[in-house]
């Protein structure tokens, strides 16, 4: 629990060193987007010549721990409990805040999973410290040892860039997907330390009764995304999407607009308020390209656009246009792609 | 023992209509100043969220919000909607804050209520989209949390939420006090009655300044915010070359990332 009062800035940051990385799990593994988090703190411990510090808590967290070391943390720390097999909104924030004050890091980074963004916001207030969410950028400014942290701003087509400069730590959060991962060494050597904890029972209030594991496709691992937008008119539209997707082995994707509207499930909504995508290829099919769904999908390695408008937002991110509507591009495309099919059939 | 009503908080935010955007036609930005405000999507849901605890226990529903007075409409909207009673927490100097003060202000607000029971919160809202705070409300009035709920019931001093994750639903249980923060389109929020609306315009509003809550004004605004908007950056742009391809030159792209390995065509 934080006390009722300001945020009181410290009177000498220059005590807090080093980037102190949150390690977010998942049955007893390391989640895509810590490992993403574990390279963004790598390169800007790099940068100031300070420890990458990771921290992981779970039921079993060795091997998470040896996982993390090898790609890029200095120093890992484990919390180990029976009690803490699964995310706990309190326990959590009281370990990884006490990690805080014992280790005095100048920059906390959070993976921006759900779990992730609930613990970071906790504890930045109970460190009463600032935090960024969502940001597409994060960098350190080697002279001054402020965190760089820049977020879009939707509906205008701009990005902030948020600094805490009193405070410490420098918190922010990035959504999966948002960087690459780093290279994992086999070899690389690191501080390992891994403690037991001993929780107590007001800090175990919340029970967790259930889980069930969701049935469908993930597509922030699908290989090739075709996605409409509102350019495909009605929901129907969403059948030749489809069908072109599954046809190179894919997964479908829509923008909000879409999804808002109930065309399809949120589960395949790509942008800022759905997910982060770098497939091999996206198709933007009648996909206008506002920065919501831009900052969705702008790492994929090649895009084609579809489009009606050959100036849409979306060309400007594209390595290929193709001007026409999409009614008629798509089934091109499935023809073209069934032929081949059938050739590779005959062989 | 005598059973008390329950005590639900709801926090609102009036936020731009994210879908009324207009580009201007000499920068080509997308221009949000001549948007209409509405009530941020996801507190809809946690306000409904509330109203159907409501529906099956004795409960009273506070709706509440900090913001200038031009917010009053929508708290007025709220109570006709089935809430029994509405706050506004406005005072200049709360303008600025990031989401440390304000989580901040809006516990002091809670404390004030003194038998509040569960929080509702929008997961996120539309402008800003931290959801930073519902969590730092629990943080501040020391309450349990569950995040990211969908489906929130209560039962003799519990709440059990689930928690819609990316990997799964988990179902949580936890004591109250409590705050959830409430999924957008988790539900679909009942809509205004003219009955309640008459009883609403009779109850009125009730206005918190900083002063009424025990908040000192230096412990708020944008000299007390952690963070600071240093900055405004154009969108970052990928440079793609946008080749234009011709219709009928289709087949001989897709030869081309069939090559380069982008798409591979397996055999049926």
């Amino acid at each position: 629990m934080a006390e009722m009062k300001k945020a009181e800035p410290p009177k000498d940051v220059s005590q807090y060193k080093g980037i102190m990385v949150y390690l977010d799990s998942f049955e007893g593994k390391l989640t895509r987007a810590a490992h993403e988090m574990i390279g963004v703190g790598r390169k800007m411990a790099d940068k100031v010549k300070e420890p990458c510090i990771g921290v992981v808590i779970g039921d079993k967290v060795d091997s998470m721990a040896d996982d993390a070391g090898k790609y890029g943390c200095d120093e890992v720390y484990g919390f180990e409990s029976h009690d803490l097999s699964m995310y706990r909104s309190r326990p959590f924030t009281d370990i990884l805040s006490s990690m805080v004050f014992e280790k005095k890091p100048n920059i906390l980074i959070v993976p921006g999973t759900k779990n992730g963004r609930d613990l970071a916001a906790r504890t930045a207030v109970r460190v009463q410290s600032g935090l960024t969410a969502d940001c597409m950028e994060i960098d350190v400014e080697p002279e001054t040892d402020i965190l760089i942290a820049r977020r879009p701003d939707y509906g205008d087509s701009t990005m902030s860039e948020i600094r805490c400069e009193k405070h410490r730590p420098q918190m922010a959060t990035s959504r999966p997907g948002t960087f690459d991962l780093p290279p994992y060494d086999e070899k690389r050597s690191f501080k390992k330390e891994i403690r037991k904890v001993e929780l107590k029972k007001d800090q175990l209030r919340e029970e967790i009764l259930s889980f069930k594991p969701k049935g469908g496709e993930d597509i922030t691992v699908s290989k090739v995304l075709v996605s409409g937008g509102l350019g495909m008119g009605n929901a129907d539209g969403l059948k030749l999407i489809e069908q072109l997707a599954s046809i190179m082995g894919g997964s479908y994707g829509v923008t909000r607009p879409v999804a808002d509207l109930g065309w399809a499930p949120r589960d395949h909504q790509v942008g800022q308020t759905g997910k982060i995508v770098r497939p091999d290829l996206y198709i933007a099919a009648g996909i206008s390209g506002k920065p919501q769904h831009i900052v969705g999908m702008m790492d994929s390695k090649t895009v084609i656009a579809v489009n009606k408008d050959p100036d849409a937002e979306i060309t400007r991110y594209s390595d290929y246009v193709i001007n026409g509507d999409l009614y008629e591009i798509l089934p091109v495309f499935i023809e073209e792609l069934k032929k081949r099919k059938k050739m590779k059939d005959k062989n | 023992m005598i059973e008390l009503a329950l005590h639900l908080v709801v926090l609102i935010k009036v936020v731009p209509d994210g879908k009324e955007v207009f580009v201007d036609p000499v920068t080509f930005t997308l221009n949000r100043s001549m948007a209409t405000n509405i009530i941020n999507p996801a507190d809809e849901n946690a306000l409904e969220a509330a109203l159907q605890i409501k529906d099956q226990t004795d409960a009273k529903v506070t709706v509440m919000t900090m913001a200038p007075p031009f917010a009053e409409p929508f708290l007025m909207e709220c109570m006709s909607r089935g809430a029994d009673e509405a706050v506004l927490i406005s005072d200049r100097a709360v303008a600025g804050s990031d989401t440390y003060p304000t989580s901040l202000t809006v516990a002091a607000a809670i404390k004030k209520m003194g038998d509040v029971d569960i929080v509702f919160a929008g997961e996120k809202t539309s402008d800003s989209s931290t959801g930073h705070v519902g969590p730092g409300v629990a943080e501040f009035i020391g309450a349990e949390l569950a995040s990211y709920s969908r489906k929130v019931t209560y039962e003799n001093g519990y709440v059990t939420a689930e928690r819609e994750l990316e990997n799964g639903i988990e179902e949580v249980r936890i004591p109250t006090p409590a705050v959830v923060t409430i999924l957008t389109d988790s539900n679909d929020p009942r809509r205004a009655t003219l009955r309640k609306k008459i009883d609403a315009m009779k109850r009125g509003i009730i206005t918190w300044s900083l002063a009424d809550i025990n908040i000192p004004a230096d412990w708020v605004g944008l000299r007390s915010s952690p963070t600071v908007v240093k900055k405004m950056l154009p969108f970052p742009r990928k440079d793609r070359k946008g080749e234009k391809i011709e219709k009928e030159k289709i087949p001989e792209l897709i030869d081309n990332l069939v090559k380069s390995g982008v798409i591979r065509v397996e055999a049926e």
